[in-house]
């Protein structure tokens, strides 16, 4: 316990551990100018071009909002295509993540598949899941509302099932001690614990697939893309312009309420 | 022949006779820590047990044992028995309930929710997962919450309450449960004198009037003598002392605190003398 005194006296220190960031630094930078020269990005290509895109978006500048009405109902049924992505998410994960939830498992192999699907999920693009269910069921919101509803899945099950292992031991604990048993464990020390933060990753799902029920329409999932793939393909730029307001404005609402939402709920 | 019948109904009643039936228990962690070395107590039905022991003496993991919230990697634990094993667990679990230092509570959930968990086990999760319960389950919630005095209570968030309100829902949970047996581990050490003489004298009257077996950790060595029938000293994860209160003298107290490699320990005497 008492240590000779001569100890507290100062002494050289042990040698400093190397410091290796200078040298991830030239590496990177590296990396991107030879990614830079292997693709034969031009930047003077780049200066130049800037004089035809003025031109181009200038095509833009007058709107053509008399088919006002039928676009607010496009742009219904692209809210509606990601409303029921999300839900189909919201079931997927709701059922998956508490298996992919590593402190909530029943067993080390189905928390492993749990994971491994989500991952699949995820890992799965939305525009060419809608390609493949656009092909498969052909065009219209149905194809579009699957193909977000299987990508966000993905997410939601993920961000669920990392809720899930931050909640206190001692929670889990408290409830398996009475003798319940793994839906019983879920519903009652799982779901209410993460509740709120739930909702909030639910609303911003929610948020990011009415962004992109908007493009899926490109590939012929149905509502306001697929018109607006429609005009741009007959340069017909005016009803563009006003399908791309209308498309923006809806996003900025949805965007804003739901931070607004997310804010009441906290 | 008929010695050895005469025997094993001796054995039989043995058993019978202890709620709780530990044999010789070890207990080693992953990591290589034992945390116990060969446990061996019997505990009587209907009986206050106390168990004291310096921090990291094994109490809480034994106590964990006796519920199956840890499993063993030596020896047996017998509840009215019934050895536990991973088959019967929670049908052990509903029969030995258990109440936590740190309350461990559903926070969001209501008071009378989370006494409701008490019963999931005696329910089939079909129902239960919706949150449905039938008028009698309803009823044990009404019982237990009057008798831990938080009627008035129940429908408020469980993070709403003060620490000894919380460790009373602990309790009531555990009630709600019909238990044959309560384990409380270090069940006021995060709580004021007051709560802790409350929550001690809660658990010594369920002792009394329901004659559900109690096992307390606790580190307060004069509310152990005051509450408990039966005192189990605990040092480095084996049992060093088994007796009454009464029995417990300095010279116990001492075997009991004992830390490795200090004969004369300035400390111990200091504490000791206070206890």
């Amino acid at each position: 316990m008492n240590k000779p005194i001569e100890t507290l006296f100062p002494q050289a220190l042990p040698p400093r551990p190397h410091n290796l960031f200078p040298v991830w630094l030239a590496a990177a930078l590296a990396a991107l100018w030879l990614i830079v020269r292997d693709l034969e990005i031009s930047f003077e290509t780049l200066a130049y071009g800037v004089a035809d895109m003025g031109e181009y978006f200038s095509r833009y500048r007058q709107p053509d909002f008399s088919d006002l009405p039928r676009y607010l109902e496009l742009m219904g049924i692209t809210l509606a295509t990601a409303l029921w992505g999300t839900v189909f998410a919201l079931v997927v994960a709701f059922f998956l993540s508490p298996l992919a939830a590593r402190n909530l498992s029943p067993h080390p192999l189905v928390y492993r598949a749990a994971r491994e699907a989500l991952n699949f999920m995820r890992a799965m693009p939305d525009l060419l899941l809608a390609l493949i269910f656009v092909a498969a069921l052909g065009l219209g919101p149905l194809p579009g509302a699957l193909a977000l509803g299987v990508h966000t899945a993905g997410f939601l099950g993920k961000f669920f099932a990392e809720s899930l292992e931050r909640v206190d031991q001692g929670v889990y604990e408290g409830v398996a001690a009475t003798g319940a048993n793994f839906p019983q464990l879920v519903m009652y020390a799982g779901w209410p614990s993460i509740l709120r933060e739930a909702l909030g990753y639910v609303l911003y799902i929610l948020d990011r697939n009415v962004r992109m029920a908007s493009v899926l329409g490109l590939v012929g999932a149905g509502g306001i893309g697929l018109a607006l793939h429609d005009t741009l393909r007959m340069f017909n730029y005016g009803q563009s312009a006003a399908l791309i307001l209308v498309i923006l404005s809806t996003i900025l609402i949805i965007d804003y309420a739901s931070a607004w939402l997310r804010q009441t709920l906290n | 022949m008929g010695d050895s019948r005469y025997l094993s109904r001796f054995i039989k009643g043995v058993i019978i006779m202890s709620t709780i039936l530990i044999e010789s228990v070890f207990k080693r962690f992953p990591n290589g820590f034992e945390a116990l070395k060969g446990v061996s107590a019997d505990i009587a039905p209907g009986s206050f047990t106390v168990i004291l022991g310096p921090s990291g003496a094994g109490k809480s993991t034994l106590l964990r044992l006796i519920n199956g919230l840890e499993t063993s990697t030596g020896g047996s634990v017998r509840i009215a028995g019934e050895t536990l094993g991973k088959a019967n667990l929670r049908k052990v679990r509903s029969r030995v309930a258990m109440v936590f230092q740190q309350f461990n509570l559903v926070e969001r959930l209501s008071v009378a929710t989370n006494v409701l968990t008490g019963r999931l086990a005696h329910r089939s999760w079909v129902g239960s997962v919706f949150y449905l319960f039938r008028n009698e389950d309803m009823d044990i919630v009404r019982e237990v919450l009057a008798r831990v005095g938080l009627t008035e209570k129940a429908w408020s968030r469980a993070d709403k309450l003060s620490g000894g309100q919380r460790q009373r829902v602990g309790i009531a949970r555990a009630l709600a449960q019909r238990p044959k047996v309560i384990l409380a581990d270090e069940p006021v050490a995060s709580l004021d004198p007051v709560s802790s003489e409350e929550i001690m004298g809660l658990l010594r009257e369920i002792c009394d009037r329901d004659g559900i077996t109690v096992v307390v950790n606790l580190h307060q060595v004069d509310v152990a003598k005051r509450f408990a029938d039966r005192i189990i000293g605990m040092n480095s994860g084996r049992v060093v002392f088994d007796g009454t209160p009464a029995e417990l003298s300095p010279q116990a107290l001492r075997t009991i605190y004992r830390r490795e490699g200090m004969e004369h320990d300035n400390s111990l005497d200091l504490a000791l003398a206070y206890a």
